[in-house]
């Protein structure tokens, strides 16, 4: 028992030991891309599947995210004739948590399986090896042009997914529930600020990191045969799932403290 | 017969190397050069670490112990960085060929070059690949991808992309598993010709007798992590370790044997399919 635990714990840290030196691999790779214009079109061919092709999810995301908040918090809001407030709530979520998390977890997803499948099928099919044989760094070649693709665009797709959450949001309160569009602007625009957006686009740097390294992690990690292949996806997906929720709340609690310092709390009602 | 290797008497020299895989012993204390010019063959049964020795001729593998050289340099210990370097005066078959499958075969062959050299005249490249390819009789192939190659043809390919940088070493890990009897023949052609006009150091691992002993400078014998026989084919044909004969020979060993005879095919309480019906 005693035992198992120990050997148990001696595997978290030595795994954890290896994922940061991979990271420092990477995180070295990557600046070095990014001042080799030799190696940009790697990163472009990166930024577009994974960038451009999730658009569209991205997109369809965030609208449901604005329209489902709209259905659930009208009721309870018109209750109390506050109807019109409900642009508020709809849009500091959208901007500030829902848009930047679900669009990470839908990457996290669609992009972070789809490179742990990649570069787990290329180790077990010795591609790395042939990679490594002919004198080029694999980290260079394969995983900095990911993790930069990915780290440079996930902004970038936050911003899609808020736009598309806003849109959904009015779409549901004013066209459908019948809110008055000027009232639900106004509150709107009183109650997010320019803070609230910023922040949650932010994110988007460490949550793509995170889904890219981690993702490229397991795949050059994983055991040999289908099967391993399998399971690096699913821990990559459950890896980057947790990171994202988790780096999330860390930076909530430091950019909460950051506005704190500078502005007060401004009550949204 | 046996020719005692000295140390810096070639371009390849592993010392004593050692490997474990965990508790396993995979190689135990081997120590070989492989000559320059000539051609090395290690044969040995499945699995008994070929693949990982002939990897730690070029480091993709570290050894648990012991040294590697390269031209009288010792590279084990060098870090990534230094290898690349260094790697790049080989050229490594690997068993499945290791084709880019995002890549097509010109895209493939060029890759090494691509990655070392700022290419100005891509029509000299072009001539390159084309050449290369027609050496390996796939001339032609260029925008295939290689999901629609057979696997004869992406070993070719594979091939030609090692030679691609013309190198000075190349590795060959099993050159002609998987391909017909004219290929595999042509592929030892292949292997002769570079050795005699590029003066191409190779080290083959392979199970084909028939092709260890016609491109062999020496052949060396793996079993169970060590080498039981090192020497030219007549020295191997005539060696009288009994492991030697029986995988020359593909024979079974009489344990085997007794082991199939005990194992039978046929039970009492075998069902037969009409017991289902």
């Amino acid at each position: 028992m005693l035992e198992s635990i120990g050997s148990k714990t001696l595997d978290c840290i030595e795994s954890a030991g290896q994922f940061a030196r991979f990271s420092r691999r990477v995180a070295v790779a990557s600046l070095q891309t990014c001042f080799q214009p030799r190696a940009y079109p790697l990163v472009w061919t990166q930024m577009n599947t994974i960038g451009v092709h999730s658009v569209p999810v991205i997109m369809a995301t965030g609208a449901f995210v604005g329209m489902i908040l709209a259905v659930q918090a009208y009721d309870q809001l018109a209750g109390m004739g506050l109807e019109e407030h409900l642009g508020v709530l709809i849009n500091i979520a959208v901007v500030k948590e829902l848009g930047p998390v679900l669009a990470a977890v839908m990457l996290a997803g669609r992009v972070g399986g789809a490179l742990t499948a990649e570069l787990g099928t290329m180790n077990v099919t010795e591609q790395i090896s042939a990679v490594r044989s002919m004198g080029t760094n694999p980290v260079k070649y394969l995983v900095a042009p990911r993790v930069l693709a990915c780290l440079l665009l996930t902004p970038f797709l936050i911003i899609y997914a808020d736009l598309l959450g806003i849109l959904g949001g009015y779409f549901v309160s004013v066209v459908q529930l019948g809110i008055n569009s000027r009232a639900y602007w106004e509150f709107s625009a009183r109650g997010v600020e320019m803070w609230d957006i910023v922040t949650g686009i932010l994110k988007g740097f460490f949550f793509g990191g995170a889904i890219a390294s981690i993702s490229c992690y397991k795949g050059f990690h994983c055991r040999k045969g289908a099967q391993g292949v399998g399971e690096a996806c699913t821990e990559a997906f459950v890896g980057s799932f947790i990171s994202i929720l988790a780096l999330n709340f860390l930076f909530a609690v430091i950019a909460k403290a950051i506005y704190n310092t500078f502005w007060s709390i401004q009550p949204l009602l | 017969m046996r020719k005692e290797v000295e140390s810096d008497s070639g371009v390849i020299v592993l010392k004593n190397l050692v490997k474990k895989s965990g508790t396993e012993l995979v190689l135990d204390g081997i120590s070989l050069a492989a000559e320059e010019g000539k051609t090395t063959v290690i044969i040995g049964p499945s699995g008994c670490g070929k693949t990982v020795l002939m990897k730690h001729m070029i480091v993709l593998e570290r050894p648990s112990a012991g040294e590697v050289y390269f031209k009288g340099r010792r590279i084990d210990d060098l870090r990534e960085r230094e290898l690349e370097k260094v790697r790049t005066q080989y050229g490594f078959l690997f068993q499945g060929g290791a084709l880019f499958d995002s890549l097509n075969v010109y895209e493939n062959i060029t890759f090494p070059i691509r990655q070392h050299h700022e290419i100005t005249d891509w029509k000299a490249i072009d001539e390159l690949v084309k050449s290369k390819l027609a050496m390996v009789g796939l001339d032609g192939y260029q925008t295939h991808y290689p999901a629609s190659l057979s696997g004869g043809q992406k070993k070719r390919v594979a091939l030609a992309r090692a030679i691609a940088m013309n190198p000075h070493v190349i590795l060959y890990d099993e050159p002609t598993t998987g391909l017909d009897p004219i290929r595999a023949d042509i592929i030892n052609e292949l292997i002769l010709k570079l050795q005699k006009e590029l003066d191409v150091t190779s080290v083959v691992v392979t199970h084909d007798m028939k092709s260890a002993y016609k491109i062999a400078d020496r052949i060396i014998m793996l079993h169970e992590g060590k080498i039981v026989a090192d020497g030219d084919a007549d020295h191997i044909r005539n060696h009288p370790h009994p492991a030697v004969q029986q995988f020359i020979h593909g024979r079974v060993s009489e344990e085997d044997l007794a082991a199939l005879r005990l194992g039978g095919t046929k039970f009492k309480t075998q069902y037969t399919p009409e017991d289902f019906r």
